[in-house]
């Protein structure tokens, strides 16, 4: 298999600026914003709550193509979220999920203990299941890349599922602060503000 | 809930600017939902759950819509890690609507809600009022929503006795 810093950093090659992404907490959202710091980034979602997210962001801006790295035990714990996708069927919305079988918790040196997906629950199924008509599992760089491209380039809703590592023992140490929820709220809506023209902060002073 | 007042639920959202629901159906407001259903100007998801309905509210937000969560009381319960995520870590707005069932005077045995309910909004520092009367329901939900989007947080409609059952 492949480490997920290896699959996000391969990631940050391929995704052009104007492409939204929406990470799920812990290592998604570090890693991601060590590789990728710019605006087009929200970060911090959390258990449950990355893919639901894309959805809504995907549904109200359908013209911009959307990512959401998403990872095993967050999109389990809001599974139902795969059915609402399929329904809905947002053609620029891309999920990417960080499979390492795992909940890691605080400990990022060892590992924590096995999510569903250590055992017999294949997400690639359970997507299709759902009906996604894209859902693939990939295992390395290139056929992760290979994936992306695809995905990117087309009509979705696309489901990636990316077996990596427990561990990301090639991650190097952290340099860049990430930004805080709030502070990250403002740069991305203001983004957004700035490049769908669509107006989403109020002053609430009466000002607009 | 009769059909007439329903659709006061309806014009109040539109009123209010919202353009987006999400939310779980529920028996008490299930015209609401159909209502919503069939509307042309406000996309409503259904969701597998209410915490996948806060989600996909949160993420319409930043798209620049105006989203409204509809939350049954016992749905509130299952999104109440979510909702106070993005109230207290994120601080979006979301207009949360909850018809507000175990008060006093609802016919049906409900009275947990009435337990978990304003509680469990306090506990989260959601701000909310209670609409008793139809007649209210527009008007309501029309200040909710300006102050939800001025405060940047979720601010909650709960109906009940003539305006609900």
């Amino acid at each position: 298999m492949v480490t997920r810093f290896t699959l996000l950093k391969e990631l940050s090659a391929l995704v052009p600026d104007d492409i939204l992404v929406l990470t799920s907490i812990g290592n998604n959202s570090g890693f991601w914003g060590q590789l990728k710091d710019r605006e087009a980034n929200l970060f911090h979602l959390t258990m449950g709550m990355c893919s639901s997210t894309a959805l809504g962001l995907s549904l109200a801006l359908p013209k911009r193509k959307i990512v959401a790295l998403d990872s095993d035990g967050n999109l389990t714990l809001n599974l139902g979220v795969l059915g609402t996708i399929a329904n809905e069927a947002p053609n620029n919305l891309t999920i990417v999920v960080m499979d390492n079988q795992n909940y890691l918790g605080s400990n990022k040196l060892a590992p924590g203990m096995p999510t569903a997906t250590a055992g017999k629950m294949n997400l690639e199924s359970v997507a299709k299941g759902c009906g996604f008509d894209s859902a693939c599992t990939v295992e390395d760089v290139a056929a992760f890349r290979d994936k992306i491209q695809n995905a990117l380039a087309s009509a979705g809703p696309h489901f990636i599922l990316a077996r990596v590592d427990a561990l990301d023992k090639d991650a190097p140490k952290k340099s860049k602060r990430v930004p805080d929820p709030r502070e990250n709220k403002y740069q991305f809506a203001s983004y957004i503000q700035k490049t769908e023209g669509v107006e989403i902060l109020g002053s609430g002073l009466g000002g607009g | 809930m009769k059909p007439e007042k329903a659709q006061l639920v309806i014009q109040g959202l539109k009123e209010a600017g919202v353009d987006f629901a999400a939310g779980v159906p529920d028996a008490q407001f299930i015209e609401v939902y159909k209502m919503l259903a069939e509307d042309r100007d406000i996309h409503y998801v259904g969701t597998a759950n209410e915490a996948e309905a806060v989600g996909v509210g949160f993420g319409a937000w930043f798209g620049g819509k105006k989203p409204a969560l509809m939350l049954a009381t016992s749905g509130l319960l299952v999104a109440t890690y979510h909702l106070a995520r993005i109230n207290l870590l994120h601080e979006v707005p979301v207009l949360v609507v909850i018809p507000y069932r175990g008060d006093i005077g609802d016919p049906r045995w409900m009275g947990l809600y009435k337990k978990t309910t304003e509680p469990g909004l306090n506990a989260m520092d959601i701000p909310y009022r209670i609409v008793s009367r139809s007649t209210d329901i527009v008007r309501t939900l029309k200040d909710c929503n300006e102050s939800a989007r001025a405060w940047l947080k979720p601010v909650a409609v709960l109906l009940n006795e003539e305006a609900l059952w």
